[in-house]
């Protein structure tokens, strides 16, 4: 454990997770015959996700189904996880969201997290700027990381994701990873995709943030704006990374081009909260994108502007809510670290849920296997969870399993309008 | 001569065998043709930069070589594209024998038609359209193979490709020309999934040259398959003014040309579309600030030429220092 935090999320019962596993899904079994259980009065809920319920109905005739197949009352274990993930097999409708070269992933921790990912067969999307920090070889690099993965995961299942920001495409980040010896059984066994990052979800309209020192500084210079103003005593600066300019058309010929260049690569593309996120969602699976993930503007790992954490970007419940029902795969990420989110994520729209803060803190409980305790106990409330809707596939969820008081599905005539 | 896909395994045999002498002389050939041809056409050869600054970002993956120019992260060229552009404000009609290196990706190791490091007959003119570019490659293929038929017929011999196989192209007949989609729709129809969106790839470029018996041309490629220069087509957007020729007999891609984008703006949007940062392109984009005429111009692969005059079966066999990509060579 370091000195890894994450004041505003709830960081004590992930880490307690990462101690317990699926144990902690329940309430503590001393209080087991004993304690009168009931809804917990915790503080208000954080978001109009989290103010969401799901809404198991009386009929179920998809149950019905389920009972008919399996000549037996189906059980939560009959619930099958194993999903398509932007291309990907994956055993569970889960990914590694993209945490880059920011300080908090440094030492061991990207590597720790993608042993895991691997072994427990969920994509792994590995942030930007890596390289030209890190470099692309050496014990923190991005091929360490990659193989770390690679030598976890089982046949057959996972992928590879890497991301590519304005500096990254100077260091030519996917041109080395798609032609390095080490990365062919991913490429050869369709294992590997490149992410196209359009924006930064927990500040939307500004690029990655580092901070560096004055000798980091003085290196990474020419590459990206420093910004002295940050560290007056001292002598940290500011490392700023360009968010780029994206048009409707910049985005179009970006992933034809990805597509013509990487054949053998799946691709994603990651928007920002954007209020235009259902138009530009629209743009990127037309163009042939495998997968759209999308940050809430809750999520994030990285530094950031006191005011963009707290005041720019739409919530992931709203992005859910303008995208509708997508045209392709969605996934998205956003303080997601528990089944009871992650389902109500995908009964509204997405295919899949990321997990970053929640995993690194993991990790960083419990370097051997943090993330696969967090996963257990995810996968069980899952299969709670789904089941107890009467469903027993995560396709099967949409948004008649949701109830708000602001009302959950949004007019089909705003939908229309945000996507232009 | 050994007519697998692997790399010669020694360079004196390779270059002590009367097969690779002969394709070398073959090549010596090709080059006294394009500037016989060219210099009669009133080009002037110009010699281009090996390193600089920036370099063409190409497509289809292949990795830049970087460069320590005094402190400085310079590229070995890719391909000639910026400097050509920028030379017609010096002359007209340029050409150079460009040497380019690129590190394609390890599956193109088995195509039998890529090389790491490989030469382009280079040529661009100043205010041409994409039909002048094509009738310039067209009567210097013409030419070339002429020039080769009529001197070459011993190096022919010991390689045992037979000269008729020139026959329908040098019968005076124009080249065909087809477009990008009716190229895809045909593939479609044979049962290859070619992607609308993205280059011919190499399978469905073998099968539309096995259909030919003589070079043909290619047009109009969708906007995100080709770099930043290749003009967008005013009257259809999402399409460029360009073109690859292909030859026949299953050899493919020999040629890739277009019009060009020479507008400043225009070059900084498609430069954006293509992923790239201009940042890095800070003389070019001075140069085109300050006007660059408009141009077209093509670059023909030296040793894929070579590698369909001589009817080899790979790339490597036209090279005398072959290196295929990801195999360690001299």
């Amino acid at each position: 454990m370091t000195a890894l935090r994450a004041d505003t999320f709830p960081e004590d019962a992930v880490r307690e997770r990462a101690r317990l596993g699926a144990a902690a899904v329940f309430p503590p079994l001393s209080d087991y015959g004993g304690a009168l259980l009931g809804e917990p009065q915790g503080p208000a809920p954080a978001d109009a996700l989290d103010a969401t319920r799901l809404v198991p109905p009386v009929f179920m005739p998809r149950r019905l189904e389920k009972l008919i197949d399996l000549a037996r009352e189906p059980l939560h274990g009959d619930v099958d996880l194993e999903s398509t993930v932007g291309g990907f097999a994956a055993r569970l409708p889960l990914y590694l969201s993209a945490f880059g070269s920011t300080r908090a992933v440094g030492t061991d921790l990207g590597r720790a997290a993608a042993a895991q990912a691997g072994a427990l067969g969920i994509p792994m999307v590995v942030g930007e700027n890596v390289v030209p920090v890190d470099g692309f070889t050496g014990e923190r690099s991005l091929l360490a990381r990659i193989t770390a993965y690679a030598d976890h995961a089982p046949d057959g299942v996972g992928g590879v994701v890497v991301q590519q920001s304005t500096e990254d495409a100077d260091a030519e980040v996917w041109n080395r990873v798609y032609s390095d010896p080490a990365t062919r059984p991913l490429l050869e066994s369709g294992r590997l995709g490149f992410e196209l990052k359009v924006g930064q979800g927990a500040k939307p309209g500004i690029g990655g943030l580092t901070v560096v020192d004055r000798a980091q500084a003085d290196r990474l210079a020419g590459q990206y704006a420093l910004e002295p103003l940050i560290d007056p005593a001292g002598d940290r600066v500011l490392r700023c990374a360009s968010p780029g300019t994206f048009t409707d058309e910049i985005l179009r010929q970006q992933i034809r081009l990805m597509r013509n260049n990487y054949p053998r690569a799946r691709v994603w593309v990651k928007l920002p909260p954007g209020r235009d996120v259902a138009a530009a969602a629209d743009v990127a699976w037309q163009a042939g994108a495998d997968a759209v993930t999308v940050d809430g503007a809750e999520g994030g790992s990285g530094w950031a502007p006191t005011a963009s954490l707290a005041g720019v970007g739409l919530p992931l419940a709203e992005c859910l809510r303008r995208i509708g029902s997508p045209r392709g795969c969605l996934l998205v990420s956003g303080r997601v670290w528990e089944g009871l989110r992650a389902v109500k994520c995908l009964a509204a729209g997405a295919t899949a849920t990321g997990l970053g803060r929640a995993a690194l803190l993991a990790v960083d409980e419990n370097p051997q296997s943090g993330l696969t305790r967090l996963v257990e106990a995810m996968t069980l409330e899952l299969r709670l969870l789904i089941s107890a809707l009467g469903k027993y596939h995560p396709s099967a969820l949409s948004t008649e399993d949701l109830w708000s008081p602001a009302g959950w599905p949004v007019p089909a005539e705003q939908v229309v309008a945000a996507r232009g | 001569m050994d007519t697998t896909t692997s790399a010669p395994v020694d360079p004196r045999a390779h270059l002590t065998s009367p097969s690779t002498r002969a394709v070398l002389r073959v090549q010596h050939r090709v080059l006294d043709a394009v500037r016989e041809h060219l210099g009669g056409e009133g080009f002037t050869e110009m010699l281009p930069p090996v390193i600089g600054p920036v370099t063409d970002p190409g497509a289809r993956g292949a990795k830049q070589v970087d460069v320590d120019y005094y402190g400085h992260r310079y590229k070995l060229m890719t391909s000639a594209i910026l400097y050509k552009q920028a030379s017609l404000t010096a002359f007209d009609r340029i050409f150079c024998i460009a040497p380019n290196v690129r590190l394609e990706p390890l599956e193109t190791s088995s195509t039998s038609r890529h090389l790491a490091e490989f030469h382009q007959i280079d040529v661009e003119v100043a205010g041409a359209s994409r039909d002048d570019a094509t009738r310039v490659a067209e009567n210097l293929v013409v030419h070339v193979v002429r020039r080769v038929v009529e001197r070459c017929a011993p190096e022919l011999d010991v390689l045992g490709r037979d000269p008729d196989a020139f026959a329908d192209l040098l019968s005076g007949q124009a080249f065909d020309r087809r477009t990008h989609a009716s190229a895809v729709a045909d593939l479609h129809d044979t049962g290859h999934a070619q992607n609308p969106d993205a280059e011919i790839d190499w399978t469905g470029e073998a099968l539309l040259s096995s259909k030919s018996s003589r070079p043909f041309f290619l047009t109009d490629y969708p906007k995100g398959s080709r770099g930043f220069y290749d003009r967008e087509n005013p009257a259809a957007p999402g399409h460029l003014l360009n073109f690859d020729l292909l030859a026949p007999e299953g050899y493919g891609e020999l040629c890739s040309g277009s019009e060009r984008e020479h507008e400043y703006a225009t070059i900084v949007a498609r430069m954006r579309e293509t992923g790239e940062n201009p940042a890095k392109y800070a003389w070019y984009l001075k140069m085109v600030r300050e006007g660059v005429p408009g141009s077209a111009g093509f670059g023909i692969g030296l040793e894929r030429l070579v590698r369909y005059l001589c009817g080899l079966d790979a790339v490597w066999q036209a090279n005398a220092f072959p290196k295929i990509p990801g195999v360690v060579s001299p």
